[in-house]
């Protein structure tokens, strides 16, 4: 009872028995997907679900908590490098993707926490913690650039400078392997649940500490709370979520590049989490998956336009709707709709 | 027996560069009296909060809450000790309800509430008329509500002692007097109180001893009367000291 109190409370949008029966109807259509799809159509699907996660973690820091992260793609990178070399070494056993995957995590959760360790106990504040971290992820990419040489293998693994590993092992647990139809599912159980934990624990007492720190660092502190302490927990989550995006991108595509960690796929999850509305997850979500289908779309189609035309569309929402297109289209006053006032947390700091 | 202050400073001093904004300043404020810190503007009044806080951290000297040495702790560790703070400009949570607000409040501290504590904070949520409002966005309180409901989230968390500063500013006479009312009876209940207050005529209908700052030091302590009869005080306050 209390749970699903927490899965309904006010911090995501839709509450209203309607808004849950559209919310099966949308997952019932993805679980059904392979019925309707193509096998690679299901695959690039995985694509753009697998990016949620990170995304999900980039708006509870930044839309919840108010810290601005442009080296989300960091820990992505990390992850999958780690994936990368810990289940490339042990291809004799069948257990190396899972040992791979959470090697990868832990790592993110360490790295995150020496990173913001430094920046919320060293009380850095403001613009320098977005500054930090994007030199954070642009030092990774110059580091993980220069590995082309011989000399840079671990065991097995050749880091490969700019031409980035190749043959990372899908995932796999036992004899199964997670390949076409079963990664899309994998994909999108993870991606459900990961949407799930985080809307309970914004509802939550956690998510409520957040809203406050992000309103007023300086009042949540004296109400005796030790705001550096929340501001890392939320850090790490965040990064481990990143994590888990970038172990699932390495066990789709068995392939990264140091440019998964440069500066523009840095930038992207922040007009991900911008465009769908920062404070509220499902927001996310969606532009998450919307935005990564429209930017493959355009690729596709072999426009080399799609960045610049992604930057005009986070410039034109931020212009005409601040808090996000998502959230906007969900609060209008849909005729259908008797509580058009809904009591929600804005986030004016934007 | 000599009763242990509720808070009370030794010798605290804080530089700003070449300023000395707290000039070895001896405070000691009994259990259970309301204590108000005046000064002309510049006298180290926000100084001295900043360093009771936990804001700051002084060059120099001791800070004790209950007895217990807090000069290097942090104003989160303070507060769990029984502190309680509210600033000159509000800062409650303008985008959350009310409710939510005083939940927040609360839930930290909640282990340090005892009976006396929750007394006063369910009798000051009556009297600042806050208990039927409690689905309403902070945002949407008058000025001096917002006020209210700053002090009332800080009594949530049971404090021994709380440091409020200028809490009346921008209120009406009538709700400064309101305010004043409150904080006597929260008094009577066992509150220590202390205020950095510039408007003399709250400091007159609260005070039971009144310091007074000038250039970082206390120039004078006494009763109101005494302190308002005092010709030197009337001097620095009229600038001809």
């Amino acid at each position: 009872m209390r749970l699903l109190h927490l899965v309904n409370g006010g911090e995501d949008l839709g509450r209203s028995r309607w808004f849950w029966i559209g919310f099966a109807a949308v997952i019932l259509a993805l679980v059904a997907l392979p019925l309707y799809q193509t096998e690679f159509e299901a695959s690039n699907a995985s694509y753009y679900l697998l990016n949620i996660p990170l995304a999900l973690g980039l708006s509870m820091l930044w839309g919840y908590c108010g810290i601005l992260s442009f080296g989300q793609v960091a820990y992505f990178g990390i992850a999958g490098y780690a994936y990368g070399v810990i289940a490339g070494n042990l291809t004799e056993t069948s257990w190396g993707p899972l040992v791979g995957s959470v090697g990868g995590l832990l790592l993110c959760a360490a790295v995150g926490a020496i990173f913001g360790y430094f920046v919320f106990f060293g009380r850095v504040q403001g613009w320098i913690v977005p500054i930090l971290t994007l030199v954070f992820t642009l030092l990774l990419e110059t580091f993980l650039g220069q590995t082309a040489g011989y000399q840079w293998r671990i065991g097995a693994v050749q880091l490969g400078g700019y031409n980035g590993m190749t043959g990372i092992p899908p995932f796999q647990i036992g004899n199964f392997i997670f390949q076409g139809y079963a990664f899309y599912f994998f994909a999108l159980s993870l991606t459900v649940a990961v949407y799930f934990i985080s809307r309970v624990l914004m509802n939550a007492h956690f998510g409520k500490i957040m809203i406050a720190i992000r309103e007023d660092v300086l009042r949540t502190e004296t109400l005796g709370y030790d705001v550096r302490f929340y501001q890392l927990g939320v850090f790490v989550l965040a990064a481990m979520l990143a994590g888990l995006s970038g172990l699932l991108y390495v066990q789709w595509g068995n392939y990264i590049t140091p440019s998964q960690v440069g500066l523009l796929p840095a930038a992207l999850p922040v007009i991900w989490v911008a465009v769908g509305g920062r404070n509220r997850l499902l927001a996310v979500a969606i532009a998450t998956y919307l935005l990564n289908w429209i930017n493959y779309t355009l690729s596709e189609a072999g426009n080399q336009y799609a960045p610049v035309i992604m930057g005009a569309l986070l410039l034109l929402v931020m212009l005409f709707f601040p808090r996000g297109i998502i959230v906007a289209i969900a609060e209008l006053r849909w005729p259908w709709r008797r509580d058009v006032t809904p009591v929600s947390v804005q986030d004016r700091s934007a | 027996m000599k009763m242990q202050p509720a808070i009370s400073t030794v010798n605290l001093t804080k530089r700003f560069g070449g300023v000395i904004a707290t000039d070895g300043v001896d405070l000691s404020v009994s259990s259970g009296e309301i204590r108000c810190i005046i000064g002309p503007n510049g006298a180290g009044k926000s100084t001295l909060f900043a360093l009771l806080c936990g804001i700051h951290a002084p060059d120099g000297g001791e800070i004790l809450l209950g007895g217990r040495d807090v000069t290097r702790l942090p104003a989160f560790r303070r507060v769990r000790l029984g502190l309680g703070l509210t600033f000159q400009t509000n800062r409650a949570y303008h985008n959350l309800t009310i409710a939510q607000n005083l939940e927040i409040a609360r839930r930290r501290n909640s282990a340090r509430v005892d009976s006396d504590a929750l007394r006063r904070y369910q009798h000051a949520i009556g009297l600042f008329e806050l208990d039927q409002l409690t689905d309403l966005p902070a945002r949407a309180l008058p000025h001096h509500q917002l006020q209210w409901l700053e002090i009332a989230m800080v009594l949530a968390g049971g404090p021994d002692v709380i440091l409020l500063d200028e809490p009346t500013a921008g209120m009406s006479p009538e709700e400064t007097m309101q305010t004043a009312s409150v904080l006597r009876t929260l008094n009577g209940m066992g509150l220590t109180i202390v205020v950095v207050e510039h408007d003399i005529a709250f400091v007159r209908e609260i005070a039971h001893r009144v310091t007074v700052l000038h250039e970082g030091r206390i120039f004078a302590e006494g009763s109101v009367a005494e302190i308002t009869a005092h010709e030197d005080v009337r001097n620095i306050y009229l600038g001809r000291a």
